[in-house]
């Protein structure tokens, strides 16, 4: 059954590519905002195509994650390719320096990937003007990825920890995805990963890699 | 990084992926790009070509897939360490092509994706295998690991951005040069750091190295809990219970299989299944791997032999005989092949208490031994015959002869206990096997103290007999090259020893070229020969 889903997964994934190059087609010929969001949207529906196929392979027990070293330079700069240009009324401050120093880590690169794609762009959706995503060693070992936004922060429901808390404008799938991804990720000592989400002055959500 | 001066190849067999990926790569600047529809193609390229880059779908046909295809030619050693191998893959195939097994890609892409993503990737991993070619000159089927590791060291002292890279290859080589402790003190050094799991199962392999099996074992539980589709851990575990545990070893590489399905990995149920007697998955696992790869470049004798014993243990004697026809189907007419399917024949006829014909197709594989000089794996499977048909003395004798060949390959030793174990004699080939070992370890020992002690004449002579009896046995070579090497150096110029030491080195390299001794003496060789002198590689 895994490999029926995830080929019909697959399939609609690459229709979406299509969609994808379709509408940059489009855009090329009359610069439309319209045009734009749409492209945006096809990104997103391709994104959570891969976060249902995670989840459903966690509901069957066969999630496993492929834990390699990547350069988390590297990995950050595919995420702001992938992210694109944020809408004109939002400055993304990014704080990178500790990528150099951390050199390479091992996760999964394709999973956490989006993880944090959604966590930003929830974070531009949201944000009033602002939005700030950073990397960090951890103390005692880890890495730390935090993004963060100027907008009302999250539902107290949210930060209670509800796993699914459903929204008007998000059915919290996203989060359940990254809690499954951050805590999929362990190390032989028995450390785990963990998402860490508050409100300072707008969301702020943080994802901890062992 | 200029892509346009690389030469790459694209492997895809379906037309339209082939033409658009091939689009994406002269987008992203690679022009210079072959193209092969499939393995053979693709194997045919790389003997005629040599080139900077690999680009392979997942995805073959024919029950051939691109990770089957790596570890292949990786394996051959026809692609070098220096061309860099870019695996693309859809979501079916990302789970397999990610789980790093023995040998991996130096990077995957899942579909689908743009020229720029392209562009970013290639150039990522040309420029790593670019920074790492000082090693990679050095490693390989000619290469020197001395002169390896020396570079890994040069480069770790100077600032670089691959240094968990160049840890990580050098972690490989100290184990390979059976220096363990030095590999267990650099793994241990990452794992202060951080965990990966490369390090993870580096140090459980320098611990069994060391003879701590059991926390090496231990350790690799761990690491497969934490990164439960990491293959080389499953591997290595089940590498380490087949010593004592057969049937936990099998598990372990069910469970591998479930994460990753692989020819070799069925292959490998189906040797552990016939050794725990379980006839019908044995039969199963070797059915695969016989059906699922239509192209052939996978498959091996084992498989047939192997699906042939597992039916006639279970009274399927007419499926048994065709898997021993099939196999003259699917493989070059060799000797090996001749003695291999009459010695399962054999087997096959005793089995179903034909004494005739097993006999005859004994007295074959026999005469086909005769003449030619039979790998380690189809001269067992003869004395497997032997014990099967009563012909002990027959069996031992061969056993003994692939042992001495072999004394230091521990899958030789693996093979001919199950040989032993087959006719319900497993204690009896501990013993005779261990007593083999001894015999050669002391031989080797004996003639290098009396070369040490100047008997330099006595010493030649016995290893000489020796070399000239065990083609396949490094050891005794590269011992016969040194003693002949010492006479010259203490008794002067002699062209006739030169050219015989010269010899017994090319033997020791035919035999295992990365025999950690073998470099050391090339280099006394070197040193010794006059500038004009035969080299010894």
């Amino acid at each position: 059954m895994d490999s029926y889903v995830a080929a019909a997964i697959h399939d609609a994934k690459n229709a979406l590519h299509a969609l994808d190059a379709w509408l940059a087609e489009a855009r090329r010929e009359c610069a439309a905002p319209a045009l734009a969001q749409a492209q945006a949207v096809a990104g997103r529906v391709s994104a959570q195509l891969v976060e249902l196929l995670a989840l459903y392979r966690a509901d069957q027990g066969t999630l496993r994650l492929a834990v390699a070293d990547h350069f988390v330079d590297d990995f950050i700069a595919d995420i702001m390719e992938e992210l694109g240009p944020a809408p004109a009324h939002i400055a993304v401050a990014t704080d990178f320096a500790a990528a150099t120093a951390i050199g390479a880590w091992a996760f999964d690169a394709y999973q956490v990937k989006f993880v944090l794609l959604d966590a930003l762009r929830n974070a531009l959706r949201h944000a009033t003007g602002r939005v700030r995503f950073a990397v960090a060693a951890e103390p005692g070992g880890g890495i730390r990825f935090t993004v963060a936004d100027d907008g009302p922060g999250f539902p107290d429901e949210v930060l209670a920890g509800a796993a699914a808390a459903m929204t008007e404008t998000s059915s919290g799938l996203g989060l359940l995805f990254a809690r499954l991804i951050a805590a999929h990720h362990a190390t032989p000592a028995g450390h785990r990963g963990r998402i860490e989400l508050a409100n300072a002055g707008g969301a702020s959500f943080s994802l901890v890699l062992p | 990084m200029d892509l346009r001066d690389k030469t790459g190849l694209l492997i895809d067999d379906i037309p339209e992926m082939r033409s658009a990926v091939r689009i994406q790569l002269a987008d992203a600047g690679l022009e210079k790009c072959d193209t092969a529809r499939n393995v053979k193609e693709a194997i045919d390229r790389l003997a005629a070509s040599r080139y900077d880059l690999i680009v392979c779908d997942y995805n073959l046909g024919q029950g051939a897939d691109g990770q089957q295809f790596l570890e292949l030619v990786r394996r051959k050693q026809t692609l070098p360490l220096a061309t860099a191998f870019l695996m693309i893959t859809g979501e079916t195939g990302y789970e397999q092509v990610s789980t790093a097994a023995e040998y991996s890609p130096d990077d995957y892409l899942l579909k689908p994706f743009t020229s720029e993503t392209l562009r970013t990737r290639l150039e990522r991993i040309l420029e790593k295998k670019g920074a790492l070619r000082p090693i990679y000159k050095h490693m390989g089927e000619r290469g020197d690991r001395m002169a390896a590791l020396a570079a890994c060291d040069e480069m770790l002292a100077g600032k670089t951005r691959y240094s968990l890279d160049i840890l990580r290859l050098k972690g490989e080589l100290l184990l390979a040069m059976k220096r363990g402790q030095e590999a267990l003190a650099l793994y241990e050094d990452v794992l202060q750091q951080r965990s990966t799991p490369w390090a993870e199962v580096g140090k459980a392999r320098a611990l069994a190295a060391a003879g701590n099996v059991a926390e090496a074992k231990a350790g690799l539980r761990r690491a497969l809990e934490a990164y439960p589709n990491y293959l080389a851990a499953y591997d290595s575990l089940a590498g380490l219970l087949e010593k004592t545990d057969k049937a936990a070893a099998q598990q372990v590489v069910e469970q591998a299989l479930k994460v990753a399905p692989s020819t070799q990995r069925q292959r490998r149920i189906g040797g552990l299944a016939l050794d725990n007697k379980d006839f019908g998955r044995a039969e199963e696992a070797f059915k695969r791997t016989v059906e699922k790869d239509r192209t052939g470049f996978f498959k091996s004798h084992d498989d047939y032999a192997g699906l042939a014993k597992s039916c006639s243990e279970q009274g399927k004697t007419q499926e048994a005989l065709a898997a021993v026809k099939g196999m003259g189907v699917h493989f070059q007419r060799t000797p090996e092949l001749a003695a291999r399917q009459a010695a399962v024949e054999s087997q096959v006829h005793t089995k179903a208490g034909n004494a005739d014909a097993a006999q005859a197709a004994l007295a074959k594989a026999m005469a086909v031994m005769q003449e030619s000089d039979l790998d380690p794996t189809t001269a067992l499977e003869i004395a497997q015959a032997c014990f099967a048909g009563g012909h002990a003395d027959d069996a031992k004798r061969i056993i003994r002869t692939v042992a001495e060949d072999h004394h230091e390959n521990d899958q030789v030793f693996a093979r001919a206990q199950s040989v032993f174990a087959a006719a319900g004699l497993s204690d009896e080939g501990t013993v005779f096997l261990d007593a083999t070992r001894k015999r050669m370890i002391k031989l080797n020992n004996d003639a290098v103290g009396l070369a040490k002690a100047g008997e330099l004449d006595q010493a030649i002579a016995m290893l000489q007999e020796a070399a000239d009896r065990l083609h396949n046995n490094a050891q005794v070579s590269i011992n016969a090259a040194l003693a002949l090497l010492m006479h010259l150096q203490k008794n002067g110029t002699d062209a006739g020893r030169l050219e015989q030491a010269q010899r017994y080195l090319l033997q020791a390299r035919r035999a295992n070229a990365e025999h950690p001794k073998l470099a050391e003496v090339e280099a006394f060789y070197r040193k010794l020969a006059p500038p004009d002198a035969e080299t010894a590689a």
